[in-house]
């Protein structure tokens, strides 16, 4: 089973290439839904500057389940949760755009080259982020709630349903196990 | 005069401005771990405290992580949002 490691004062993760391809499919998807179809911007979506001109002309509250958990309302006042999110909604996109791609980046190396091995030298808190926010996409998907591990451990082995739960729990235990190294 | 009627205008206005709070509320996607670190992380606290606050969330379904002007807590939950944390703002009620 793959992990992380720390070596010296950072960390790397040890992946498979199957694993390295379910969590690059998984990423894109996420980075498809958050807005960005092509993944080659040369600049930087988180900066100011570039919201400019880039920023949508109406930024609503999104209809998508999971969008509306990535990017949530700050206030449960209708109005003030519109308002809040015309002003921040771009920045907190793009600082999750920005985890993702960075996340993909190292993979990609792992999946160009056909084979598995080791991300070395990885930046632990984006990877938190990251590996926090395709769990969450998934958790909506999946319609998580606390009982949840049980469920799945009683799903027969041909429900459709069951290596997508299996994703979701690998994940928890990659993010929990990278925290057990930060801590 | 005119210097110490602004300077108790001031006064008013921060009492006014002061009482918003951050709630984290409680979800069944973020590891307990992970809360904890993002607590220390962002707000500084020590392990106890943060260890506190993220059982109160998942006990009792919400906590409020700080208190502050309204900007401030903007900011809060904003990183609080970064982080995947689910978090709001509000008057603190109490007062």
């Amino acid at each position: 089973m793959s992990s992380f490691e720390k070596v010296g004062d950072g960390y790397s993760l040890d992946l498979t290439l199957d694993e390295a391809h379910i969590l690059i499919n998984l990423v894109e998807q996420l980075l498809e839904l958050l807005g960005e179809g092509d993944f080659f911007h040369h600049y930087d979506t988180s900066d100011p500057l570039a919201q400019l001109l880039a920023m949508p002309s109406e930024i609503v509250t999104p209809d998508d389940p999971v969008l509306l958990r990535l990017l949530p309302n700050a206030y449960a006042d209708p109005e003030a949760a519109s308002d809040f999110r015309r002003y921040t909604e771009p920045q907190l996109r793009g600082a999750k755009q920005k985890n993702l791609r960075i996340v993909r980046e190292e993979l990609t190396i792992l999946v160009d080259e056909n084979h598995g091995g080791v991300i070395e030298d990885l930046n632990a808190e984006i990877w938190l982020k990251a590996l926090n926010d395709l769990r969450i996409a998934l958790s909506v998907r999946l319609e998580i709630s606390e009982d949840s591990f049980d469920k799945f451990e009683l799903l027969p082995d041909e429900d459709p349903q069951k290596p997508v739960y299996a994703v979701y729990f690998w994940l928890g235990w990659l993010q929990e196990n990278l925290l057990g190294l930060l801590a | 005069m005119a210097k110490t009627l602004a300077k108790e205008d001031l006064s008013i206005n921060e009492l006014l401005d002061k009482p918003w709070i951050t709630i984290v509320w409680d979800d069944p996607v973020n590891l307990m771990s992970y809360v904890t670190h993002v607590f220390i992380k962002l707000f500084g606290f020590s392990k106890e405290r943060a260890h506190e606050l993220m059982l109160q969330v998942h006990n009792e379904g919400r906590a409020v992580v700080s208190t502050g002007t309204r900007e401030e807590m903007e900011r809060d939950v904003q990183r609080l949002h970064e982080h995947g944390l689910w978090a709001t703002l509000q008057r603190d009620d109490k007062i």
